[in-house]
């Protein structure tokens, strides 16, 4: 029975080479966690407007989707995508597709397990994924594989000369465990409140900045140039892009903690660092639309350029957003606000999404050799999720605004004092109104992300045949 | 080699040939031509008249600076026909078939003149990229970690570090637990949008800090809310407040440990 299954499994996947295989379940597996994770935000930001209206709390709900979305479909996707190029860029096999495959099975066993920990209340609280601390080793040793994986496959490469994608990807792969060790140590017992809160926000902003923004740049640099079969404009604008996302990840947790328990002299060493978190998206995107000059008119069939594209340009704007409320005097408005919520909702659901579709919907059908299902639905995706992303963006900040600017007055006239307990009445229903339309536009981000999965699903069971790209060893060079 | 120097119709032709704009394919010759040796008219004029472009071999690196680079590995990837070309998915082959005669399926009926990309450029080592990632994970760690977690230096300032009984230390379990510092935080800060809330929170807090405001700062919520009334709050009697359906004790220790948050007494 067992053999049955794993053989019509091969059969849909193409029965390429098996780190091929891996590549496309992952892709699969965290279209699956997409729609779970997007459930759970769009619930999460309904709790934040109607309270009582599920048994589970905002308190729990946001650190289940934030686990689901990060790791469930952003690590796990983009790992799939990593797999993907590696052999191809390095002219070698993958260093273990057996252990690949094992770490796609115990992250996403250990995601399940997650939700369900934090759900019956046995989290931590702990923003952002509010896990228990036993937890983070597990965790921690799976996050370490593709790290593994990479080096040992990079280790052997039979390619000499490397790809900018290369550099993303190494990047990528050698800062996700790290960043969650620095998370981990949070939960040392000797830790004060204070450097427990950094740590959160350390792992929350670097985990864009550090990986998503950075792997999911890099793969597709890859993506434009096989797709499109043309030359990359700047290799010196990939390296500006890449150490600057780096950079970025130092001020971009701090901000969201602005006049809180730090030494003085952090705002102004870490602002410089800010304006890192724009210069590098800017450069992606710069070096990319470079690359497409004279190939815009050929993207209506590559839905997967048209969604990093769409991903890149959206990053854009979310790094300016976060590098300006850095600033003292947009800080004293936007930190503790919405406004931070708003930029983390829509750093992973918007470009990180079109990110990983960027890879995915052109890695999909030469790992097995079918079209994707219905170019249609894919566009609709890019679509729905930036109208939705930016949407969100626009009218979560704009509520994050209003209380600060609410808090501002009503301590001025001491409204705030008057209220006490009741301080969100003083903002009378313009608050909850953004909310809402806010979250209206979460559903439409929502329908981007089951129209994502089902192309992805889609593609597999039922897209046409087509040429496949088939990884035949060669014999070692002598070079 | 400029533009000039080339065969114009053969340019306009292999750009018609190849869909490519001419720009692209003018690159791409230049690039084939310092990998291979043949010169790029002959190439130009191979492309025009769609005959195979000339196999990309690049047997030695091309040393220097890189005038074009595309992705790399070109030997592994070959595009055959699916194995399966069934319109009905249930009809695809259960077993996977060898990866050797995939090869030579592959090199009898690859489908059109595709050649794939070459890497041009000098050879370099990613694995110095591990090194270089991990200084700088070390530099934005100690900016934006250890930095921010460091003591501050606030002379004369009033300590923040409350002193909880257990039961109050047992309730703040709890509120972890619950994921109450998703929506509140126990922070104030030195700006106007938090006067009156209590005493500024310094770096010996011993609270529970969180990032967002969705609900009221509950640092020093013990000095303005009765026990009754945080018991009324938790259970959703209150304020608008979610109801939380938890056992008798951990009510009574989530009551303690927001009732004992007084960083500011009643004479303020």
């Amino acid at each position: 029975m067992a053999e049955t299954q794993t053989a019509q499994i091969r059969a849909l996947l193409g029965g390429g080479t098996s780190e091929d295989r891996v590549a496309a379940t992952h892709f699969m597996v965290g279209a699956g966690f997409l729609v779970l994770g997007g459930a759970l935000a769009l619930l999460a930001l309904l709790s934040i407007r109607f309270a009582d209206l599920f048994p589970i709390t905002y308190g729990r709900l946001e650190p289940m989707a934030n686990l689901t979305l990060m790791f469930g479909f952003v690590v796990v996707s983009l790992v799939g995508g990593i797999y993907y190029v590696l052999p191809r860029l390095t002219g070698t096999r993958l260093w273990s597709a057996d252990l690949a495959a094992s770490g796609l099975l115990g992250i996403s066993g250990l995601v399940v397990l997650g939700l369900l920990v934090i759900g019956f209340g046995f989290g931590s609280g702990r923003q952002p994924l509010g896990l228990p601390w036993w937890f983070h080793i597990p965790m921690l040793l799976l996050l370490t594989l593709p790290l593994i994986i990479t080096v040992g496959t990079i280790n052997r490469r039979e390619e000499k000369r490397s790809f900018v994608t290369l550099w993303f990807v190494m990047g990528g792969v050698v800062w996700l465990p790290l960043l969650y060790l620095a998370y981990f140590v949070g939960d040392l017992p000797s830790l004060g409140a204070v450097a427990v809160e950094y740590s959160n926000v350390f792992l929350s902003a670097g985990f864009v900045t550090m990986f998503v923004f950075t792997v999911g740049t890099g793969l597709f640099y890859y993506t434009v140039v096989r797709e499109l079969d043309v030359s990359l404009a700047s290799r010196q604008l990939a390296l500006v892009g890449f150490w600057s996302l780096g950079f970025a990840a130092a001020w971009w947790g701090a901000a969201q903690l602005i006049f809180g328990p730090a030494p003085a002299w952090v705002a102004g060493v870490a602002a410089a660092l800010g304006l890192a978190f724009p210069i590098g998206t800017l450069a992606n995107a710069a070096n990319v639309s470079l690359t497409l000059e004279g190939s815009w008119g050929d993207l209506s069939e590559k839905p997967g350029v048209t969604a990093g594209i769409y991903g890149l340009y959206l990053a854009v704007a979310v790094a300016t957003l976060a590098a300006l409320a850095g600033f003292r005097s947009i800080a004293s408005v936007t930190s503790l606000t919405a406004f931070w919520e708003a930029i983390e909702y829509a750093a992973i659901a918007g470009p990180g999404a079109l990110l990983v579709a960027g890879v995915s919907f052109s890695a999909l059908p030469r790992l097995i050799g079918r079209e994707i299902s219905s170019l249609k639905r894919a566009r609709s995706f890019s679509r729905l999720t930036v109208i939705g992303s930016i949407g969100t963006l626009l009218f979560m900040s704009a509520a994050g605004i209003l209380s600060g600017y609410s808090w501002i007055g009503g301590s001025n006239t001491a409204a705030y004092i008057d209220a006490g307990e009741g301080w969100a009445a003083g903002l009378g229903t313009s608050f909850e109104t953004l909310m809402l339309v806010a979250i209206g536009f979460a559903f439409v981000t929502f329908a981007g992300q089951l129209a994502y999965a089902a192309t992805i699903f889609g593609t597999v069971t039922t897209g046409k045949a087509t040429t496949q790209e088939v990884l035949v060893t060669r014999e070692p060079s002598d070079e | 080699m400029s533009l000039g120097n080339l065969a114009m119709s053969d340019l306009a032709a292999a750009a018609a040939a190849l869909g490519l704009p001419e720009v692209l394919v003018q690159r791409s010759a230049e690039a084939r031509a310092a990998d291979t040796g043949a010169s790029v008219d002959d190439l130009l004029a191979a492309w025009a008249g769609g005959a195979p472009a000339p196999a990309a071999v690049s047997a030695e690196p091309v040393v220097g600076d890189a005038p074009t680079e595309e992705p790399a590995a070109p030997e592994v990837v070959i595009e055959v026909p699916a194995q399966a070309p069934a319109e009905v998915p249930g009809e695809v082959p259960a077993q996977a078939p060898a990866e050797a005669p995939v090869a030579a399926l592959a090199s009898e009926e690859r489908h059109g003149p595709y050649v794939p990309p070459v890497l041009v450029g000098s050879r370099d080592n990613p694995m110095t990229v591990l090194v270089g990632a991990v200084a700088l994970f070390v530099l934005v760690a100690l900016v934006g970690l250890v930095g921010p977690s460091l003591q501050a230096e606030t002379p004369g300032a009033l300590s923040t570090n409350l002193p909880y009984t257990q039961l109050a230390v047992d309730g703040q379990e709890i509120y972890g637990n619950l994921g109450c510092a998703a929506c509140h935080t126990q922070m104030v800060r030195p700006v106007i949008a938090d006067v009156g809330l209590g005493r500024v929170t310094l770096n010996d807090s011993n609270q529970i800090l969180g990032t967002r405001r969705f609900g009221p700062d509950l640092s020093n919520v013990g000095s303005r809310v009765s026990a009754t009334q945080l018991q009324a709050t938790i259970e959703g009697q209150l304020n608008g407040h979610p109801k939380y359906t938890i056992n008798p004790q951990d009510t009574s220790a989530l009551v303690a440990y927001l009732s004992e948050s007084v960083t500011v007494g009643e004479d303020g």
